[in-house]
């Protein structure tokens, strides 16, 4: 498995570039991700995306369905995808440091 | 290789970017035949196996010739396609939606030429480029999935098994000798991609063996709940596990038991996998379809509990497969699909006129519905 640095930290990542631990998640993953997914600047927006995704999944165990994340955010899905160009699954669950999304994707 | 780019910025990805502008409208590809006589046909024949003729209210007439493809094409392939189009069809072409090729000319004597073309071209191993067939009361192409070109959840191969079935059945691709048009699918695993659900014989992919459980890495890996509720039988609950280091990690403890081994588990977290070489291997099933000509559309039923993988060339599915197009074309009445012959014969006759065994993995028991696909009648031959 591939191994990123940033400011120092250094993060394991699957060739997809997920962290591969949830607990390795620190704010230098937020800013690699942010590097990686050509966001140009993190707000308020994306931190409460972040923050959102991450209480959920401690709390449920599960990503919340994108319904949900619309729901808890009060963000609907055409502005996630503003904040977040990749997309709810690509790129917010990555950078909250979420496992890989999988299924038929 | 050098890296060329396209233009792409990588610094501004949203700069110039073109995005919902859906696919090509289909009429902008039409012949000139076609779009001329959109929606005014008259009637249509098939002159020969593999060549159709369609007349319209005006008399113009359209002349098909459906050739087999193999789906899996390189670029070099289609290259030649649409070389064959530029020369015969003014460089129009379509691909049905059994992904077998159809060239069309708009008069008789332009057929001929191109049969003939069609005809001499071959590979340097000896098969046919573009064999011609696939319409009427005949064997057409198979559908079938990805296998082990790309997928991660296959019991086994795509292009492999369909390349050997449909070998042996080429004669039935070429000829219109079946009672009414038989279906064949293939799916590499039972999501059932594609028809397999729905068609005269169906081969799928089927495990045999309950997934290996990765307990190191699954919590990391894998959202717990997902896998949890993927199983159909409930076989799957949240276990904590302590490692030979001494942490204790959250996991999963599957009850092998309850376990039909679908894979659906897998699919959802990748620490849950189960594919073997030994284990692995192939279902048959038969007699769905889904027209509603004569009788309603039918889910296809298992006949064949097992067949090992036996690459390249399966040989026991495809023998079992010539058994029962053999008893089929034997046996059914003229516009019978395979399904509505074992009907009306009675499935206890289809084993017995197509030699299969009949094995207690036959016998629905998966929930309520199991019970009423059980004989309630005292209605049976010996």
């Amino acid at each position: 498995m591939a191994t990123v640095e940033m400011n120092g930290t250094s993060f394991e990542v699957d060739e997809d570039g997920f962290l591969l631990d949830y607990k390795s998640f620190t704010n230098d993953w937020v800013e690699y991700v942010r590097q990686q997914e050509g966001i140009d600047e993190l707000n308020d927006e994306h931190w409460k995306v972040v923050n959102v995704l991450q209480d959920y999944y401690e709390k449920n165990g599960i990503a919340p369905m994108v319904r949900v994340l619309s729901k808890l955010t009060k963000y609907k899905l055409k502005h996630i995808y503003e904040l977040f160009p990749s997309g709810p699954g690509k790129g917010a669950c990555k950078m909250a440091g979420l496992p890989k999304p999988t299924g038929c994707v | 290789m050098a890296f060329i780019s396209s233009g792409y910025n990588p610094d501004k990805p949203m700069e110039n970017r073109i995005t919902d502008i859906g696919p090509r409208k289909y009429d902008e590809f039409y012949p000139e035949v076609i779009k001329k006589n959109k929606g005014k046909w008259s009637h249509h024949e098939i002159l020969e196996p593999g060549v159709l003729v369609h007349v319209a209210e005006s008399g113009d007439e359209i002349y098909t010739v459906r050739v087999g493809g193999a789906r899996l094409m390189s670029t070099t392939h289609i290259n030649e396609i649409c070389e064959i189009a530029d020369k015969h069809c003014d460089g129009h072409l379509r691909f049905t939606t059994r992904n077998n090729i159809e060239f069309m000319v708009d008069s008789k004597d332009k057929v001929e030429p191109l049969k003939n073309d069609l005809k001499s071209r071959k590979f340097a191993g000896g098969s046919f480029k573009f064999p011609i067939g696939g319409t009427g009361a005949g064997v057409t192409n198979i559908v079938h999935t990805q296998g082990w070109i790309h997928c991660h959840t296959p019991a086994t191969d795509a292009s492999g098994t369909v390349k050997a079935t449909m070998d042996e059945l080429f004669a039935d691709f070429q000829d219109q000798r079946l009672p009414a048009q038989l279906r064949v699918s293939m799916a590499c695993c039972l999501n059932m991609c594609g028809a397999v659900h729905c068609s005269d014989i169906a081969i799928l992919g089927y495990h045999r063996k309950p997934p290996m459980i990765d307990h190191e890495y699954l919590d990391k890996l894998c959202e717990i709940p997902l896998a949890v509720s993927a199983c159909p039988t409930a076989a799957i609950k949240p276990a904590k596990v302590t490692l030979e280091d001494g942490t204790e990690v959250k996991s999963v403890d599957v009850k092998n038991e309850r376990c039909m081994f679908c894979g659906n588990c897998y699919t959802m977290c990748p620490s849950l996998p189960l594919a073997d070489t030994e284990g692995d291997g192939i279902v048959l099933m038969a007699g769905g379809k889904v027209s509603n000509r004569i009788s309603d559309p039918k889910f296809s039923k298992v006949v064949v509990a097992f067949l090992p993988n036996e690459m390249p060339r399966w040989p026991s599915m495809t023998d079992a497969i010539h058994k029962m197009v053999n008893a089929y074309s034997n046996g059914a009445n003229k516009y019978e699909r395979l399904g509505d012959w074992a009907d009306r014969i009675g499935w206890e006759k289809f084993f017995e006129v197509c030699e299969l065994d009949f094995t207690h993995h036959l016998i629905d028991d998966f929930r309520q519905q199991a019970y009423m696909s059980w004989r309630q009648s005292t209605q049976f031959k010996f």
